[in-house]
């Protein structure tokens, strides 16, 4: 994390570019969009299956329509999901026509389907409920349908569950009851109201009286034994993947409960959310290429901020003792399974404390979101077990490398290259060409040490662990230790070898703080310096490599200056304080066994569509 | 000068140290005169005393004259010195320090309390009081420092808005007298300090804390601004003299919280010890230091957002985050900032509204969620308007604009009551210097017409037609004879924007919905169930400003693209604003939107309300600002 701002050198052709193009680009991008819409890619029907979505749709499949295989929806040609379309928009003019709306303003419904299945569960099979008390209204969508002669099962799900409707030709008018044959497809939306029974069978059912068609839908629901497996339309069309798998809206209601947790959690220690700027004059607080933009009425270059850092520290100069921002951060990467351009994290920052009361912390953040989602804190995540039960380990970044690669960095020396050919002997069966090249760029003991780390020591790093004590020239933002030279007081949290949080006692000496960041700049310009030449070969090279932390690729092509209004700020004071940044995407992957950073973001960005 | 150093410190750490009422020390004194220094003690006292209303009358001068020649005080040297100067002198003292191995920046001071608790605790101690077994730690920022005498020192420590006199005496200090006064001279105004004693009363009733030990924590390098001398009575330390100050309660109220401003009552930012807005949004923390009520303005804005967070997960509704940046802009009609993907070699752009991906939330199945986050606007800044800026927008399920008005009524008046206590509040609509307006937020609101309010307040028969060019020429002519401007292009839908703005939304101080828009305004409101041509929309104006912006959704898919075609028309006559198609979208209406309302609200400017805000950088912690050529160089002197 390096309090640096950031200037693009690319900036100003880029902008003119972007200005240029942005009045024509509109309607490019509206008529380039529309040509692909008949094609197969928004397809919602799609042949292959996987294990995870038919899966799911075992688990919402009603049981008395488990028989029934039959689905009459489903659709494997842009052709006959463009007849289903014709087809039902007629049914549309066809009901507009007997005066009834197929896309209703309204609908007061009584009951949940969860809430109908909890209060009926006493229901016998074949008993019905016949009080006017019982009569209850429900909404939700078409997701199977039956009919015969007189009688019509549909059933409905609302985000609560399912419910199935038992429709009697008795029981509606005669006009609804062909209504219903005629207009209703799967994938409608309707409310119904009626009286509750058990089949025969033992489903809960609604008796209906009377449905109405809240939304007429044009396109056939995707196949729901075959699920959506095109992972890539999953993403893109979120809405499709939802219908399709009831289970992928729990990921988002546990991650709703997640980011409530966490600011239930901090204000029951009296912090205060605050909001910091996204557009920023230069973009500080950590070390990353930030997106620019470009504000008309300004006349300027606006950056998009890579941190919350810096602000927050100025709410402590400025007299907050306590406070936090759960925000939105954008950085200018590439996209992999655990990377989005924009991702969500907390930071936080209390006044008189340091980086030891931020371990107690974030021990409490994590372990309060796992028991709020999960109950308990023994957790499986892709296969591995994890136990987040209190205290976590707590151990060195020098002592784990030890540990790990029996290397002693505290015996090392000081003369770098020495440090590096033991380094590399060492690890020489370990190490991949592109680890070496790593280490041999080092600058310092302390990148020495740290790429040591990176490399071998954090896969290993599954069960909570707090890395303490980094090297004071990766951490130009935290306090140097108390007791040992050259360290920091800061940490990182690893859970599953991934860094989940980074803190520290904050750095608040101004003159201190300025000397480092200068050697940042001094430091960034030389790699850029030195990267310059090399800039066509890297771009030739990193092609592929969607996966993996590319930090090593990020060509450095962006200026960084120091952040004087933050500078100046420390030069009124900052009291004592520890700042902690936890990244909220990957706890909720963490707490949702979620394998990709796309599983918990409602709309990732991918890649432009050929 | 002084009988023996412990008596006389003894008989000190009876006397108040308020300084504004060292001129009428004889009645505070009495006030103060407890059971405990009555009888033996009271003649010696009352000598003591006199010598040091006279060391006060000499400290009040130095404070309140700062720049005069005669003082000898550490304090009032420094404030004559250059302000570069100081800055150097301290870098040199810090530099000294460092060389001499000691840690100017201590790692951590462990607080056992904070002020406001600590006031709560010791508040109701009786004048001359103190409890010597008990310690203590607090920390703080010190405000402002007075000396009587090398040997003691009285500080005003500041922490979480609220101030507590130190008192700190050489005999208590643990240190010798020299080393004592060392460390205190060194004690700038604007230090961190954290310091460990026993709670204690003056004798006047100024509650203090008598430190055992004081420790600087983070140093103040720059002259910390400094009120403009014989200002007002904003500041805590210039109450009236002489004014009765009885009811213990109510004096701890008065002296230990600087500001007693709640949400919904005036301010006044003309009077604040930091004036300068450049100075004061750029370098948000002075504003926070100096100025007393402006960390109340933003704990106000914490608590609105809390509430509208608690209203909505009280009706089971989901937070969510939708993404900021977007292959297009849409949901609003506003110009956007651009952005470049480098790695994806992909042009994004900030997005100006959520409600597109809301809606798709819905569609999949979420029948309540709602988003609070950053907009992005690239327009022009002024007084209420920021590049970004937050709303809150949520989408229910089977919910429509009649629900929706209801929902706002009891969201907002609910708010407003507990905010504030009552219903009204009162703000300055027409400038600080001009008379305040009170706003009523009583339910239910007022609700009008707009096409039918404007024709009949406007006196005009607009064309029933309203995408008929006769329409169109009916409205230029009338916007022509109010002499209400519209620049090109003259679209229909921004006449009658015009026309609105001009006649409807200036009679909207209270809470006023104007609903049903016509449909050219509304590409995204379902049409009116009962007349086509308009919508199921409102507004909420308050204070003729627009707060709050909601509509049954249009859910039918075959009219929403058709809306979009005809917003595509409005952009290619020039209309910049109009609406772009978003092919995602309309996909997604085709599987079905069930029927949704759907609303936004202004955070900033629902904050600016309840904060008597004109302005809407006083309730952005860091608005967007004009660059600057030199940014620190405002600040660096005194005010």
């Amino acid at each position: 994390m390096e309090a640096l701002k950031v200037w693009s050198l690319t900036a100003t052709p880029l902008r003119q570019l972007l200005r240029l193009s942005s009045s024509t680009r509109l309607f490019t991008s509206i008529y380039g969009r529309r040509s692909y819409h008949s094609s197969p890619a928004l397809r919602c029907a799609s042949a292959a299956s996987s294990s995870s979505s038919s899966n799911a749709a075992t688990a919402e499949t009603p049981k008395p329509s488990g028989r029934n295989r039959r689905s009459p929806s489903s659709s494997n040609s842009t052709s006959d999901r463009e007849a289903i379309r014709s087809i039902r928009l007629k049914k549309v003019e066809e009901l507009r026509g007997q005066g009834l709306e197929p896309y209703a303003y309204k609908w007061e419904k009584s009951h949940s389907a969860n809430q109908l299945q909890e209060i009926y569960k006493h229901l016998a099979n074949g008993e019905e409920s016949n009080n006017d008390s019982d009569r209850v209204s429900v909404a939700g969508r078409v997701v199977a349908r039956r009919a015969f002669g007189k009688l019509a099962f549909l059933t409905l799900r609302d985000d609560s569950g399912t419910i199935q409707l038992y429709c009697e030709k008795e029981r509606l008018s005669d006009e609804q009851f062909e209504q219903l044959k005629a207009f209703i497809d799967i994938g409608d939306i309707l409310g119904a109201s009626g009286s509750m029974k058990r089949t025969e069978k033992g489903e809960l059912s609604i008796c209906v009286n009377s449905f109405s068609i809240l939304t007429k839908s044009l396109l056939p629901l995707p196949d729901k034994y075959h699920g959506l497996t095109d992972i890539d339309k999953r993403y893109r069309q979120r809405y499709v993947d939802m219908i399709a798998n009831p289970e992928v809206a729990d990921v988002f209601r546990k991650r709703a409960k997640i980011v409530s947790e966490i600011r239930r959690t901090v204000e029951s220690y009296d912090y205060l959310e605050v909001e910091t700027p996204v557009l920023q004059g230069a973009a500080g607080g950590a070390e990353a290429r930030p997106f620019v933009t470009y504000h008309n009425s300004l006349g300027r270059d606006l950056y998009l901020r890579i941190a919350t850092e810096l602000h927050l520290k100025r709410m402590l100069v400025g007299g907050f003792e306590k406070v936090y921002e759960i925000g939105r951060i954008f950085r200018n990467e590439g996209i992999s399974t655990r990377h989005n351009p924009e991702f969500t994290t907390i930071e936080m920052y209390e006044a008189y404390s340091d980086y030891q009361n931020m371990m107690d912390m974030a021990e409490l953040i994590v372990t309060n979101c796992a028991m709020a989602v999960h109950g308990k804190l023994t957790i499986d995540y892709q296969g591995t077990e994890i136990c987040l039960e209190r205290p976590w380990r707590r151990e060195t970044m020098h002592n784990l490398v030890k540990e790990i690669t029996g290397i002693d960095f505290s015996e090392l020396g000081e003369d770098l290259r020495n440090a590096k050919d033991t380094v590399l002997l060492a690890l020489q069966d370990v190490l991949e060409p592109k680890d070496k090249s790593g280490i041999g760029a080092c600058s310092s003991l302390g990148h020495l040490l740290n790429e040591v780390f990176e490399v071998v020591v954090e896969p290993k790093l599954v069960q909570p662990t707090f890395v303490l004590d980094y090297p004071i020239e990766i951490s130009p933002l935290a306090k140097p230790h108390r007791s040992n030279a050259g360290l920091t007081e800061r940490f990182e949290l690893f859970i599953c070898g991934r860094e989940m949080a980074n803190a520290f006692s904050e750095l608040t000496d101004p003159v201190d703080q300025r000397t480092r960041l200068e050697e940042q700049v001094r430091q960034h310009n030389a790699k850029r310096a030195a990267a310059a030449p090399e800039t066509t070969e890297q771009n030739a090279k990193k092609e592929d490599d969607d996966d993996d932390d590319d930090d090593d690729d990020d060509d450095d092509s962006y200026e960084v200056t120091l952040d004087e209004d933050f500078l100046t700020a420390l030069e009124y004071g900052m009291p004592p304080a520890s700042g902690m940044g936890l990244g909220i995407d990957r706890l909720v992957m963490l707490l949702t066994n979620s394998a990709s950073i796309r599983d918990v973001i409602a709309f990732p960005v991918l890649k432009v569509q050929q | 000068m002084e009988a023996s150093a412990d008596k006389t410190t003894q008989a000190i750490s009876e006397l108040s140290m308020d300084s504004s009422n060292s001129s009428i020390a004889e009645p505070g004194a009495s006030d103060g005169a407890g059971p405990r220094s009555k009888n033996a003690l009271k003649k010696e006292l009352k000598m003591k005393q006199r010598e040091e209303e006279r060391k006060l009358k000499e400290e009040e001068k130095a404070k309140q004259a700062p720049k005069a020649q005669s003082q000898k005080s550490v304090a009032a040297d420094d404030e004559d010195m250059d302000p570069t100067q100081y800055f150097e002198n301290r870098l040199k003292y810090l530099a000294a320090e460092k060389a001499k191995g000691e840690n100017p920046y201590p790692h951590k001071f462990s607080v056992s309390m904070s002020i406001p608790e600590y006031i709560e605790k010791y508040g109701s101690l009786n004048n001359g009081d103190h409890v010597e077994d008990a310690e203590v730690s607090l920390a703080g920022r010190i405000m402002n420092k007075r000396s009587s005498s090398s040997k003691l020192f009285f500080y005003d420590l500041h922490g979480d808005e609220y101030k507590v006199q130190v008192m700190a005496d050489a005999s208590k200090s643990g240190l010798d007298e020299a080393e004592f006064s060392k460390l205190h001279a060194h004690v700038k105004r604007g230090d961190i300090v954290g310091v460990t004693g026993f709670p204690g009363k003056t004798k006047r009733g100024e509650l203090s804390i008598f430190p055992r030990s004081f420790i600087v924590l983070s140093h103040c390098l720059h002259m910390m601004p400094r009120k403009a001398e014989n200002a007002d009575s904003n500041k805590p330390e210039n109450r009236v003299p002489g004014k009765p100050r009885n009811p213990r309660k109510a004096e701890n109220a008065d002296s230990n919280k600087p500001e007693n401003w709640v949400p919904g009552e005036l301010r006044n930012p003309d009077v604040y010890v930091l004036k300068d807005q450049e100075t004061r949004y750029r370098q948000r923390h002075l504003d926070l230091m100096l100025n007393m009520e402006v960390p109340k303005i933003f704990k106000t804005r914490s608590k609105i957002t809390k509430y509208v967070r608690q209203f909505l997960d009280n009706k089971n509704f989901l937070e969510v985050e939708t993404p900021m940046m977007n292959m297009i802009a849409g949901g609003a009609a506003a110009r956007p900032f651009v952005t470049y993907h480098n790695d994806l070699n992909m042009k994004l752009f900030m997005r100006i509204a959520p409600e597109l991906y809301l809606k798709q939330l819905i569609v999949g199945g979420m029948n309540r969620v709602y988003e609070i986050g950053k907009q992005f606007r690239n327009e022009g800044i002024d007084l209420t308007h920021n590049p970004e800026f937050t709303t809150c927008e949520f989408y229910m399920a089977y919910a429509d604009y009649n629900d929706l008005m209801t929902m706002t009524e009891d969201m907002l008046s609910g708010m407003v009551k507990e905010l504030t206590g009552g219903y009204k509040i009162k703000y300055h609509a027409n400038g600080y210097n001009k008379e305040p307006i009170e706003i009523d937020f009583t339910p239910p609101f007022r609700r009008i017409e707009m096409i039918g309010e404007l024709e009949k307040v406007a006196n005009l028969n607009i064309p029933k037609d309203l995408a008929s060019e006769e329409a169109n020429k009916y409205l230029i002519d009338a916007c022509a004879r109010f002499d209400v401007k519209c620049p090109p292009p003259q679209t229909t839908a921004r006449l009658l924007d015009k026309l609105v703005g001009e006649f409807l939304e200036v009679t909207c101080v209270n809470p006023t919905f104007i609903i049903n828009h016509p449909e050219i305004m509304s590409p995204l409101a379902k049409w009116h169930r009962s007349n086509s041509a308009l919508t199921e929309r409102f507004e909420l104006f308050i204070n003729k400003h627009e707060l709050c912006n909601a509509y049954t959704e249009l859910n039918d898919p075959v009219v929403q693209r058709q809306r979009f075609a005809d917003q595509l028309r409005d952009r290619q006559s020039g209309d910049d604003e109009a609406m772009a198609l978003d092919e995602t979208f309309c996909n997604a209406l085709e599987y079905g939107l069930p029927p949704t309302g759907g609303w936004g609200l202004g955070i900033d400017r629902l904050t600016m309300l309840l904060t008597d805000s004109q302005n809407i950088k006083e309730v952005i912690l860091f608005p967007a600002m004009r660059p600057q050529d030199e940014p620190a160089a405002a600040a660096k002197g005194t005010i």
